[in-house]
């Protein structure tokens, strides 16, 4: 008899154990999961319920989406140019910023001299509010600045109008911006994953004869893949909703140098200042096309990055 | 006793081994190699000056007369030092650059470096909070919705969802916190972010034995996550805190959309800059542009090596 009745106990004991753990739990993720409920769930399904309402009546309408084709195959539709542009800034973040700042970070983590000014300084522009650096930037550059200045010492001559100005220099000018200052984040990203890794390994390596780049292709990238690949997936993920500074430069040809994200910002904030009449219901659609682009892109990309395993380490 | 200082000595001598090895290993270079880093010192140090140098001349230019700068500017000179260095211009910067919100009135500097600091304060306690609840549970409690809660995580993660802005502004508006300091608070107090993915890394690195240890002396769930496993977790959380205060510093186009009426510093300089006319005081402007940058530089160098310690990120699976 007494088996029997310490085993309910222990039964009970357990059960309450296992209780008071489920009250916890409800009472740590009620509100974050609510939170997520409504300002994540609900609102991208009322984003999709917006991409097919018209924005008068609430009707039923393809006309969204209508109009946005045609803001895509426009010869000069914004939507078309905004793509376009939003495909420049993207190629040159992953082609030329990535590996850069996953090279510079490789300096810093080798002690070159200097790298602790060199750390902070790189990664100034990350932190520095981007309308003084953009500020900063564009004084730098006009004609009447620094750089005209220098193209007249080298007896050059700078058009007075400014790269800004004109169309065909405008958004290189901005992806200029972009390389100049975008290495911070993802240098920061790659050196702290760099300095995880045990020396151990790089000295057998060394004594192996090993050269600095070797140990940069096949010792340190192997290790600290796993933070490449979630530094791309996350800079692809970003895609379609990072606006790049473009806000900033504005002037004379900002029509000429927008993106998605940008055309979606101006969208919704021009209608804030009317009082909320304006157009959701395009921005809306817009998002759900882009969305449904680039899922399947993403997704497919994260598998062929995964097919590359990891060390463990 | 004994036994602990023992340890402790031969822990720190442990340490000091590891640092000087990592120095001796990581300092090493054959010939060639001291050639490439010479070329690579010498690169490092001409980005890194043009990365200054703008800030130099906006520094330079920010002491000078309103009148003096444009004729500098129409004569080509803009790198010469101002004729009389005007402190005063800072001065001025702090009471004489405002902006006008919605309701007219006027918000100078001092009101939008408040604006600043608490906008960005709410973020980071928000953010902070939620993804430490949330990546505190999921990597350390095996319950039924625990894959479920993972799954939203690396979903809202990877999955890019191209701007809800518009449904959003409708919902802010239709439940009253557009415009209202409720706004960051509810937004960003979000469990599974980029903050999640981080703290979920940390919190599965640290045994479960503690939190036994706990139990047996009768402790609930409670006592194990604030007195052994928050403890553990600040430094982690501090670095999340410090970068998620940067981007709330800066970040313009939030509060633009958002919050028109509380401008912080960067949304409120944006609007200034949109509003100064060709002839406008640049130099002032120039002023109130460098004190909106001093607080993040300040704090980045005290905090930096925090933040290059415990900013790792690890893969995506799961």
């Amino acid at each position: 008899m007494p088996n029997t009745a310490n085993l309910s106990q222990g039964e009970k004991k357990r059960s309450m154990k296992k209780r008071s753990q489920t009250i916890f739990l409800i009472c740590m993720l009620t509100v974050p999961f609510l939170q997520w409920l409504i300002f994540w769930l609900y609102v991208n399904l009322s984003s999709i319920v917006l991409a097919f309402q018209d924005p008068r009546t609430g009707a039923l309408t393809f006309e969204n989406f209508r109009l946005f084709w045609e803001g895509l195959t426009s010869p000069y539709g914004e939507i078309k140019i905004a793509v376009r542009n939003t495909l420049i800034y993207f190629a040159t973040s992953v082609v030329v910023m990535m590996p850069l700042s996953f090279i510079i970070a490789y300096f810093v983590y080798k002690r070159i001299r200097g790298y602790k000014a060199f750390r902070i300084i790189f990664y100034l522009p990350a932190i520095v509010n981007a309308v003084a650096m953009v500020t900063a930037y564009t004084n730098f550059i006009d004609p009447k600045g620094p750089l005209g200045a220098i193209v007249k010492f080298f007896g050059g001559q700078m058009d007075p109008e400014g790269l800004l100005a004109k169309p065909g220099t405008a958004t290189w000018t901005i992806v200029l911006y972009t390389i100049w200052t975008g290495f911070g984040a993802n240098m920061l990203l790659f050196g702290g994953a760099m300095t995880r890794i045990p020396v151990d390994l790089l000295e057998s390596a060394r004594l192996d004869g090993i050269g600095a780049w070797k140990e940069l292709t096949s010792i340190i990238l192997p290790l600290v893949w796993s933070t490449v690949t979630t530094v791309i997936i996350v800079t692809l993920t970003g895609i379609f909703s990072a606006s790049g500074p473009i806000l900033l430069f504005g002037g004379g040809a900002q029509n000429e140098t927008t993106t998605v994200a940008y055309w979606i910002f101006a969208q919704v904030y021009g209608s804030g200042n009317v009082g909320g009449s304006g157009s959701y219901n395009l921005v809306s659609c817009a998002g759900l096309c882009f969305t449904a682009v680039s899922v399947p892109v993403i997704l497919g990309i994260r598998k062929l990055l995964e097919r590359i395993p990891t060390v463990e380490y | 006793m004994a036994n602990v200082t023992v340890s402790e000595t031969s822990l720190q001598q442990k340490q000091t081994f590891k640092k000087a090895k990592e120095n001796t290993v990581l300092t090493k270079r054959s010939r060639g190699e001291k050639a490439l880093f010479g070329i690579v010192f010498t690169i490092f140090v001409l980005y890194g000056l043009s990365l200054v140098m703008p800030f130099l001349y906006l520094f330079v230019n920010s002491f000078k007369d309103g009148l003096e700068y444009i004729n500098d500017l129409n004569g080509g000179g803009t790198l010469s030092a101002p004729d009389k260095w005007l402190f005063g211009n800072y001065l001025e910067a702090f009471t004489g650059m405002t902006m006008i919100d919605s309701m007219g009135n006027e918000v100078n500097l001092i009101m939008m470096f408040f604006n600043s600091v608490w906008y960005a304060l709410v973020c980071v306690f928000a953010s902070v909070a939620a993804s430490t609840l949330t990546a505190y549970c999921v990597s350390k409690y095996k319950f039924k919705l625990r894959g479920f809660f993972y799954g939203i995580a690396i979903f809202t993660m990877t999955i890019p969802i191209v701007s809800a802005t518009g449904a959003q502004f409708k919902l802010a508006d239709t439940i009253g916190i557009y415009n209202t300091p409720l706004y960051p608070i509810i937004m960003n107090f979000s469990g599974f972010g980029f903050n999640f993915l981080v703290l979920y890394g940390f919190f599965s690195n640290i045994p479960w034995s503690y939190a036994e240890a706990v139990f047996i002396d009768g402790g609930g769930h409670g006592t194990v996550f604030f007195k052994i496993m928050l403890p553990q977790a600040l430094p982690t959380m501090l670095t999340l805190g410090i970068m998620s205060f940067i981007g709330s510093w800066n970040d313009y186009q939030t509060v633009l959309l958002f919050l028109p009426d509380f401008p912080t510093l960067a949304s409120g300089i944006y609007r200034i800059e949109q509003s100064i006319t060709r002839g406008g005081n640049y130099p002032i402007y120039f002023a109130g542009l460098l004190i909106s940058i001093v607080p993040i530089i300040v704090l980045f160098s005290c905090f930096s090596n925090t933040i290059m310690k415990n900013f790792t990120v690890g893969g995506l699976k799961g």
